[in-house]
């Protein structure tokens, strides 16, 4: 399934670049506005499944990579190849100022907490996503917490280290 | 209580703190009569940001950080990082090392169920069984102890293997306290499985076809209820899930009902599998050499990895960017969309009545989710 999924996609979409990892990975960095239509593709060749949607912030390069991890459901119940180990991982890279991204949730439903989750932790807009409200956090931070620059041990000293003063 | 909209609408907290709740999660609800009409997850009250920590941290230090994501099944993560950091560093594990991980994660998901066993059916209001499965829970956390040291968090799982071999005498003390669990089986079945009452009480409730199920990213027994063989143990096998044969337990009907038989059909499996890898496991070593923890470097790259825990699939995006230190470890833990998406959805047009039923019968456990 591999090579033939590689060919389908480089002859597909332009700005797509693939690397076959090993055996049953393969890796595929496509440009920011193609990830909607490249993911379509992709779950129509049979990776179904959105495992997870993840995000890594590389403060060095200056850029976002949004990880959207897809594997297959399986076709039968006798079917346990080598074709359903394949997992792709598709990656765009944004931009960290002013970082947004197009929504999923169109594609696969289950993305829509991960965007919320990312929005929250990593400060990533996603278009067209219904409620981009906090999930997980109870405070407002300045910097998104997942971020790089942002320093836990600093924040939790600043914030945590002294009794507060009593209120009256 | 919020009145909102119509005269007849109610807002409704159920949780975090709730009889119906079990963890501390919450579901606002917008009710009407005893209808609900919409149903919004509310999770966070057990973020700890162990992603973020865990980055602070070097590869080692991070065991006793991963195993407290899922409280009441910690090896499943203590696997899905040992296995995330073999891939990334290129590690082999010795084949009795397979065998006795495989025995250890099936021993946990024994004990994991007889926990969510005890959570479903004192929901319920069957306190009999409930308290034969928190009594039998016991049996395999001793396993553990003696085996670990630790009863709830082992971190016995490791790059390169496991710490310890089983001491002496242990695999038939496996043995004798999996007979005497599996002897209460016909005990459980008459009190709880086939009581009319557990019947009446989850039929239909938080039903999901199984296009629903896939589409929303139902993993586990989630997904398995719905007549699907989809468990990672299988589709791609690690530790030595390949080296016996066994089968994956489905049902048809994709309701609560049908889910706690999978979990009860499972159990029972489990037991099956762990007596056949003690008969078929080899001797030699347990742990291939790590180079010296406080010197560690792993070389840059990343790597998904997944494994089949109790609750479904459990995976981990774990990147290296060549320091002593993960870069960025991610989590994908199963009841995330299912305490999120799926509950959500399944919960509209569900009674007041069911809504705590609905959420244990996925199998939620709330840590996780926030993690």
């Amino acid at each position: 399934m591999i090579p033939s999924l590689q060919k389908d996609l480089e002859a597909t979409f332009k700005g797509v670049e693939v690397t076959v990892v090993e055996d049953s990975r393969m890796s595929v960095l496509a440009p920011r506005d193609s990830i909607p239509v490249v993911l379509r593709y992709l779950k129509e060749s049979g990776l179904d499944h959105l495992a997870l949607l993840s995000c890594v912030d590389w403060i060095k390069e200056g850029k976002f990579e949004v990880v959207y991890v897809l594997t297959c459901y399986m076709r039968n119940d006798t079917d346990y190849t080598s074709d359903q180990r394949l997992h792709v991982l598709l990656k765009t890279e944004i931009p960290r100022e002013k970082p947004a991204l197009k929504s999923v949730i169109d594609i696969f439903e289950n993305a829509e907490p991960y965007e919320r989750e990312i929005h929250e932790l990593y400060g990533v807009h996603f278009d067209g996503h219904p409620r981009l409200i906090p999930l997980l956090l109870e405070r407002d931070y300045e910097i998104p917490p997942f971020r790089k620059d942002f320093d836990t041990r600093k924040y939790v000293e600043e914030t945590f280290g002294s009794i507060p003063p009593v209120e009256g | 209580m919020a009145k909102s909209g119509s005269e007849r609408e109610l807002e409704l907290y159920f949780g975090p703190q709730h009889l119906g709740m079990v963890g501390n999660f919450g579901i606002t609800l917008k009710v009407e009569g005893d209808r609900v009409l919409k149903a919004t997850a509310n999770p966070g009250y057990l973020h700890r940001g162990f992603e973020k920590l865990m980055e602070y941290r070097t590869w080692i230090q991070n065991f006793p950080m991963v195993c407290r994501i899922n409280v009441v099944e910690p090896d499943s993560m203590e696997m899905i990082y040992a296995m995330a950091v073999e891939k990334l560093a290129g590690i082999e594990v010795p084949e009795r090392a397979h065998y006795i991980r495989s025995i250890f994660l099936e021993l946990a998901r024994v004990s994991s169920h007889l926990f969510g066993l005890w959570a479903y059916s004192n929901m319920l209001g069957f306190d009999t069984p409930a308290h034969w499965a928190m009594y039998h829970r016991d049996l395999v956390l001793d396993l553990f102890e003696e085996l670990t040291g630790g009863r709830v968090y082992h971190i016995y799982l490791w790059p390169g293997g496991v710490r310890r071999d089983f001491p002496k005498g242990f695999k038939d003390r496996i043995v004798s306290t999996l007979h005497s669990i599996g002897g209460c089986v016909p005990d459980y079945d008459a009190t709880f499985f086939n009581n009319r009452l557990f019947y009446e009480r989850a039929r239909g409730v938080g039903k999901l076809s199984q296009e629903q199920a896939k589409a929303l990213g139902a993993t586990g027994q989630v997904l398995r209820a719905t007549g699907t063989k989809y468990d990672i143990r299988k589709v791609e096998p690690y530790a030595a899930y390949d080296k016996v044969d066994w089968d994956v337990p489905t049902r048809e009907e994709g309701d609560a009902y049908s889910r706690i038989w999978v979990i009860r059909d499972e159990m029972i499996e489990s037991v099956h599998m762990i007596f056949k890898l003690l008969d078929a496991m080899p001797e030699g070593e347990v742990y291939n050499r790590i180079p010296n923890p406080f010197k560690w470097k792993i070389p840059p790259g990343e790597a998904y990895v997944r494994c089949e825990s109790s609750r479904g699939e459990l995976g981990l995006y774990l990147v290296s960017d060549g320091g002593d230190k993960p870069y960025r470890a991610h989590f994908r833990t199963p009841s995330y969309p299912h305490g999120l998406t799926i509950l959500e959805k399944v919960l509209e047009g569900a009674s007041i009545a069911d809504v705590g039923n609905t959420m244990i019968s996925l199998y939620v456990v709330a840590p996780e989710i926030d993690r």
